[in-house]
């Protein structure tokens, strides 16, 4: 099947080209998301490539490799940097390349000394400095912005998912499920959210334990409902729509009139809204995190990373890097809602000017 | 959306840090706060008296009548005259008897008080020690630098007859509630009516006045004695803490105690009240010097309660109650104890502050039972019932890098769950230390032999070896992120389970838990308890089955149960602790009277403990620490041995004339010598 853009959609995405600032930030997320998806190669305490007494390693993916397979005298996953510190000097045996980052975000970089945070440094390359447990800062964002990307994908699928189909229904059939769906939803979006979240979280981890998929379930169970109120209307609009009326008379199904006919009509709005439920996702994740209601330690999460740096003022570079961070993904995402907003803003293709 | 998110989130932080504080400002979670914690679950006692109370003087008189074995009222000519009358030895006092009167120090609380009441529901939190724990007159006091030596306090005598495992007391007659009416043995006999009344909802209170003591007896206004249900060799200061209730100013006490007297503050012994005005909900509490207080005189007593007022603001966050205190709001800092980034980052010996002079910091090693921080392994859990899996998390865990890295080499691990008492439970016993080899050797005996590709063992049955680590206290999760590091050297895998305080107890008294790493604090007592922690009928229900096939509680009437089924909920035995030959230790433990024959046990009971291996020693501080402004005065050597926190025995003052000299020199630019002190007399060897 030839894949062809609808002309409609193909002009929206050139406007959205043309919106220079649009454009430039999401290229720049595009490539840091694209970078997250390859850390392992980039950021980390296990070497890219080790040739060790004629044999050649890549340990940077599968199972961890024991230091006695270099004729260490352990037998948990190889220190690679020590192993490399090592082969310098023998360098008949092998040799080591490893990471630009050489650090995983929970390794105590600095064994045998005291916890507290090191500022940032090139030589040692701890670029953004440690963090109060010694570990490297800049593989703690780095792992986070993954975290939270993985966070915020899961979440924009499940609540759109759910307020979608729920949304779209309410407006295409109307009558006593409209009415009354949209009673249950108006009390249900007068729960207070991070309050219910947080009550909600604290069972769970007694539950045999946080981790993504719970915090995922108890966020997206309060955070649905917005989407449904713009679904339910722009449906409405659109069922009164001639085309509507025709699939009917050909004899379409409700279903397949909703998701086939109506839905790709409305998508302009979820569009619109994508990239604000990310910054929404992340800020929610960020804040649970904050508090201490997130994902169980030493997980990396910017949030953590926020209330560390919040009570090590001292260590300035930890905040920054942290606030750095969020601030510097929350403005891309903004940047790019705003352009797709524009581009896809309906005023520009109607004939009602 | 994102703004109505963004403004949720800050109200919701702000709810939070109100809502979310720790109750306490001490490091570990108090012994006494669980147990009160059960009381609160299974309060039930005050309700059923809701309905037919007929009011306090005819309740109180029906309960003498009715309960006339444990109150028995005799007259004075019944006084034994044989009587071995004491004041107990004649000890150094340990304030300084010239500290000056006056001034007001500032301090603060995380959380505002929840109650004004000393007993009952919420009353646990930070604020009771400054309006019971270290204020109120007990009715002896155990000096503390000697401990187990009595020196007057409400009793300004006292005759223990050992025999009868009853102790004579004579309250001072010049002993004065705070609104100026005598304390008399009305007031004993109230105090005891109240405690076992259960209209403070706290059944421990209940319990504890109903079986530690056998009877009160009463002769006369000043006379009265005590009879314990069994013999301790603690027998002469078991009661020095007792404190008393004003049954002058509870006239209206009944079934509804707890509402109603929420926010009232009652007359006290003790040099300190709080006035109705002072108390500015939400914002401060302050305590004034009670006018004229009857004890300022008074051996041991003078010198100590000096500054006229405390006042207590709220700030919810210790980071900005640093910051306060550098801005000269507060004058004792005492959390850098517990947060060693506050003593060597936030306020090193180089801040301008400190090497100015006008800060100084204190180290002071104290000698008291340390809190027994440690990981509690449920004995009681599949994997966890194998010994050698316990040996080898004993040699898995680093606790020795908590010590030495994360604490800076200030703290120690503890070798027995019982350190710190005046005597060495156990002369020689140390530490397993962290060693990857040694436990990999163990966990292979225990079948965990092969290795995992994310470097976790895992033996024939593919069970891995991971266990998840529990604790409430959400301040040490970068000690447990410690432990999970290091243990996988060792090829154990720890999970992080940080949960908010009420369900994380739940847990622990629900042995739901695989591993806690938790501590009981302890108070200062002359011998540590095994009982509550270690007993088998504490670990599982049917740990003894007597000969008609019901529990009994003393082993010597029942039979082992070789395999014991249904763990025991509700007790401190986090453990699962169950080995009859150590509960029968136990037991003798429990009823000897003679301290040397208990150390002799306890060294047998700690050899068990540690074969058992169920326990891992954490860390312990021999220390408390603080900087406090050059104006707030110490006597010579700070505080007495005894003294967990800086506050606790109150033998500071603060110097007026030296504050306004510290406040105009340091807006000159004026310095002093720094002052970086160590009061080590205490230290252990």
């Amino acid at each position: 099947m030839k894949f062809s853009l609808n002309p409609i959609t193909a002009k929206k995405l050139r406007r959205f080209r043309q919106i220079r600032r649009g454009f430039v930030s999401f290229t720049i997320l595009a490539v840091l998301i694209g970078l997250s998806l390859i850390a392992e190669v980039l950021v980390n305490s296990r070497a890219l490539i080790v040739r060790f007494e004629g044999k050649w390693y890549f340990p940077t993916y599968g199972a961890i490799i024991p230091g006695r397979t270099f004729g260490l005298d352990y037998d948990y996953a190889t220190n690679f940097r020590e192993l490399q510190a090592r082969l310098e000097k023998e360098p008949e045996r092998g040799w080591v390349l490893m990471p630009p980052v050489p650090y995983d975000p929970i390794e105590n970089c600095y064994p045998g000394e005291f916890f507290r945070p090191r500022a940032p440094s090139f030589a040692e390359r701890h670029f953004l400095g440690t963090d109060q447990l010694n570990r490297d800062v800049l593989a703690r964002v780095v792992y986070g912005f993954r975290n939270a990307l993985i966070f915020a994908g899961c979440y924009i699928v499940l609540t759109y998912l759910i307020g979608v189909s729920l949304g779209c229904s309410m407006g295409y059939f109307g009558g006593r499920l409209d009415l009354f769906g949209q009673r249950l939803i108006e009390i249900w979006s007068q729960v207070p959210f991070f309050f219910v979240v947080i009550i909600v979280a604290s069972i769970v981890s007694g539950l045999g334990g946080m981790n993504l998929g719970w915090l995922l379930g108890v966020v997206v169970l309060f955070s649905w409902t917005s989407i449904t109120w713009y679904m339910r209307s722009v449906t409405y609009k659109e069922k009164a729509r001639d085309y509507v009326h025709a699939a009917e008379v050909i004899g379409a199904g409700n279903t397949r009139i909703i998701f086939s006919h109506v839905l790709p009509n409305v998508i302009s709005t979820l569009v619109t809204f994508a990239p604000f439920s990310v910054a929404a996702a992340i800020s929610a994740l960020t804040a649970l995190d904050f508090l201490g209601y997130g994902l169980p330690p030493p997980t990396p999460s910017w949030g953590e990373l926020l209330r560390q740096g919040t009570s090590n003022l001292s260590a300035p570079w930890i905040v920054a890097s942290a606030f750095g961070a969020l601030m510097l993904v929350l403005v891309l995402v903004t940047f790019i809602g705003e352009a797709v907003r524009e581009a896809f803003d309906p005023k520009k293709f109607t004939i009602y000017r | 959306m994102k703004t109505t998110k963004i403004a949720l989130l800050a109200a919701l932080s702000t709810a939070f840090a109100l809502a979310g504080c720790g109750k306490k400002e001490t490091p570990p979670p108090a012994a006494g706060a669980s147990t009160s914690g059960t009381a609160e679950a299974s309060a039930t006692a005050g309700d059923t008296a809701k309905s037919a109370y007929p009011g306090l003087e005819a309740d109180l008189a029906a309960t003498l009548k009715h309960e006339s074995n444990f109150y028995v009222i005799k007259t004075a000519a019944d006084i034994p005259t044989n009587l071995a009358w004491t004041s107990g030895p004649d000890l150094p006092e340990f304030a300084d008897p010239n500290a000056k009167k006056g001034g007001t120090l500032n301090f603060y609380l995380q959380d505002f008080p929840r109650t004004m009441r000393t007993i009952g529901p919420d009353s646990s939190g930070g604020m009771r020690q400054y309006l019971l724990d270290y204020i109120v007159m007990g009715l002896v006091l155990e000096h503390p630098n000697y401990p187990g030596q009595a020196v007057p306090g409400l009793a300004k005598e006292w005759a223990p007859v050992r025999e009868e495992r009853t102790m004579y007391f004579r309250l001072d007659e010049r002993a004065r509630w705070s609104d100026g009416a005598p304390v008399t043995t009305d007031d004993v006999i109230f105090s005891f009516y109240f405690h076992r009344s259960g209209f403070h909802k706290l059944n421990w209170y209940t319990d504890f006045y109903s079986k530690t003591w056998e009877k009160v007896t009463v002769f006369d206004k000043y006379t009265f004695a005590l009879t314990l249900a069994e013999l301790r060799p603690d027998f002469d200061t078991r009661v020095a803490g007792m404190t008393f209730y004003p049954k002058h100013a509870m006239a209206d006490l009944g079934p509804d105690f707890v509402e109603k007297y929420q926010w009232r503050v009652l007359p006290t012994t003790g040099a300190y009240t709080v006035r109705e005005e002072d108390i500015d909900k939400g914002q401060s509490v302050t305590l004034t010097r009670v006018k004229d207080w009857w004890a300022r005189d008074l051996k041991y007593y003078r010198g100590r309660y000096n500054p006229d007022r405390y006042r207590f603001r709220i700030i919810r966050d210790h980071d900005k109650a640093l910051e306060a205190f550098m801005r000269g709001d507060i004058d004792i800092f005492q959390q850098m104890t517990a947060v060693p980034k506050y003593w060597y980052d936030t306020l090193p010996n180089n801040h301008p502050l400190v090497a100015d002079g006008y800060v100084h910091k204190a180290t002071f090693y104290n000698r008291i039972p340390r809190p027994d921080w440690g990981l509690y392994i449920n004995t009681a859990k599949h994997l966890l019932d194998n010994k050698d899996v316990r040996w080898g998390i004993q040699y898995a865990s680093n606790f020795d890098m908590v010590a030495s890295q994360f604490y800076r080499g200030d703290a120690m691990q503890m070798n027995t769950r019982n350190d710190g008492y005046s005597w060495r439970v156990h002369p020689t016993m140390m530490a397993r230390k962290f060693d990857p080899v040694k436990a990999r050797e163990y966990f292979a005996k225990a079948g965990f032999t092969k290795q995992g590709p994310d470097g976790v063992l895992t033996n024939d049955q593919g069970e891995r070896l991971s266990f998840t680590i529990t604790t409430y206290r959400p301040d040490i999760r970068d000690i447990m992120t410690i432990l999970k590091t290091e243990a996988i050297k060792a090829g154990l895998e720890f999970n992080i389970e940080v949960l908010d305080q009420s369900t994380g107890w739940k847990k622990f008294q629900q042995k739901q838990h695989e591993i806690g790493l938790l501590a009981f604090s302890r108070s200062p007592e002359l011998f540590p308890r095994y009982w509550e922690d270690g007993h088998g009928s504490n670990a599982y229900e049917d740990a003894y089955i007597g000969p008609d096939g019901k529990f009994v509680e003393k082993f010597s009437d029942g039979t082992p149960n070789p395999k014991p089924t249904r763990v025991r909920p509700n007790t401190n035995n986090y453990t699962s602790t169950f080995i009859p030959e150590f509960d029968r230790l136990i037991e003798h433990y429990d009823r000897s009277a003679s301290l040397d024959e208990m150390k002799a046990l306890a060294v047998k009971m700690e050899e068990i403990l540690y074969e058992e291996a169920a326990w891992v020693p954490g860390w312990a501080q021999p220390y408390f620490r603080c900087a406090y402004w050059r104006w707030v005065r110490w006597p010579e050597g700070m505080n007495p041995m005894l003294a967990r926190y800086a506050d606790e025995f109150f033998v500071h003052w603060i110097d007026e004339d030296m504050e306004k000299e510290t406040r105009s020199a340091k807006n000159k630019g004026q310095t002093f010598p720094p002052g970086i002190h160590v009061f080590d007399q205490y230290k252990e060897p």
